[in-house]
């Protein structure tokens, strides 16, 4: 479809999607055509434009939520997939969570996971047991992170999540795990 | 009668030259135009071998990544010995492929406020095949000030939106719809 507006552009033929917004939905197979219109307070190409020259659009892309934590104060709560490895030798009673969605979870899984999807967590919350060591992963970290401090608030204190998650773990620790 | 097209692209483009809308005048109206793709990817793949393959005359790719095996399931450009291999020259040597006719310039590069202004006043029109906010912004803006067209299309899992922003032909540009990207943390890896 872009390629028929490039070429209809070219030759000068049919009406182009200037000034509409075409929004494709493959899964229920449906089209939207929405009205665009030129904003006249654009910064750029409005009637008394602010921008006049290329900007800095990493500074200008990477505006946070207000909400957001440093990085640097979870870094207390990490561990790395060496040392969740060691912890797991031992073969002392560990609580490990594998925080992903299940669709996830059916491409690969550390042993003694359990399935606890972020998506559905505080549902899980009630059964799992405060006194225990409880070691959290995701595919990459974050969403373990997310679900370490739900259990913080829930009173929970013996938590560590795996830095670069599941992916960082078939990486350094488990080569033979598939990667998506 | 001298034409723009030799035999063998009026043999190779009949099927365009016997649509009325497009005849010999539109196809050699391809042949002139210098059309730019920011992405080799995903949307970058099919649009730079539809666009070879009509006979648009000059494309110029830029893409600084190289091939991965994750790109393989969608990015149709990409074959599997080139795995490794920059994205742009994989693209070129396929659309060589299917029409040696086309004039592939590459850019290996990211797409930056340094590059873009004389990059951009070499085309027609310019194609926003790109998967991050810092590169769409740039590429509107660019755009605007080179005063070309931008085809923009982009892709979340199963939905996509397409556009044309032509602030020079009183249409509205990227920013008229997004004045602002999303917050960073709501931005999907």
């Amino acid at each position: 479809m872009m390629g028929t507006e490039v070429i209809k552009l070219i030759i000068g033929i049919g009406d182009t999607l200037v000034g509409r917004l075409l929004l494709y939905d493959s899964l229920r197979m449906s089209f939207k055509d929405v009205k665009v219109r030129r904003n006249p307070g654009c910064e750029l190409c409005g009637d008394s434009p602010t921008l006049t020259e290329l900007v800095d659009y990493e500074a200008f892309c990477s505006v946070d939520l207000p909400s957001a934590e440093p990085e640097q104060d979870n870094v207390a709560f990490e561990i790395s997939g060496p040392e969740l490895k060691k912890v797991l030798d031992t073969g002392r009673p560990v609580t490990l969570l594998d925080v992903r969605e299940p669709h996830e979870w059916e491409i690969n899984r550390i042993d003694r996971a359990q399935l606890t999807p972020l998506s559905q967590f505080e549902s899980f919350i009630p059964k799992l047991n405060p006194e225990d060591e409880i070691y959290l992963y995701c595919y990459k970290g974050k969403r373990s992170m997310t679900a370490l401090k739900k259990l913080q608030d829930h009173g929970f204190q013996q938590l560590k999540s795996l830095s670069g998650g599941i992916d960082g773990w078939a990486e350094q620790v488990e080569p033979s795990m598939p990667r998506y | 009668m001298e034409s723009k097209l030799s035999s063998d692209e009026i043999q190779r483009y009949s099927r365009h030259l016997v649509l009325p809308e497009v005849g010999m005048a539109g196809q050699e109206k391809l042949k002139a135009a210098k059309v730019l793709l920011i992405g080799a990817g995903g949307l970058g793949s099919p649009l730079g071998l539809y666009l070879g393959a009509a006979g648009v005359g000059t494309l110029g790719i830029m893409d600084d990544d190289v091939v991965d095996v994750t790109n393989l399931q969608r990015q149709v450009a990409h074959s599997t010995p080139n795995v490794g291999r920059p994205k742009v020259d994989s693209m070129r040597e396929r659309i060589e492929e299917i029409n040696p006719e086309v004039k592939v310039e590459t850019y290996d590069v990211r797409l930056s406020r340094d590059n873009a202004p004389e990059i951009f006043a070499k085309y027609d029109i310019v194609v926003d095949g790109s998967d991050n906010f810092e590169t769409r912004y740039l590429v509107n803006d660019a755009a605007f000030f080179a005063g070309i067209p931008l085809v923009y299309g982009s892709i979340f899992r199963f939905e996509g939106q397409i556009s044309v922003f032509d602030p020079k032909r009183g249409g509205p540009c990227y920013r008229c719809l997004y004045s602002n990207p999303p917050p960073a943390a709501l931005v999907p890896n």
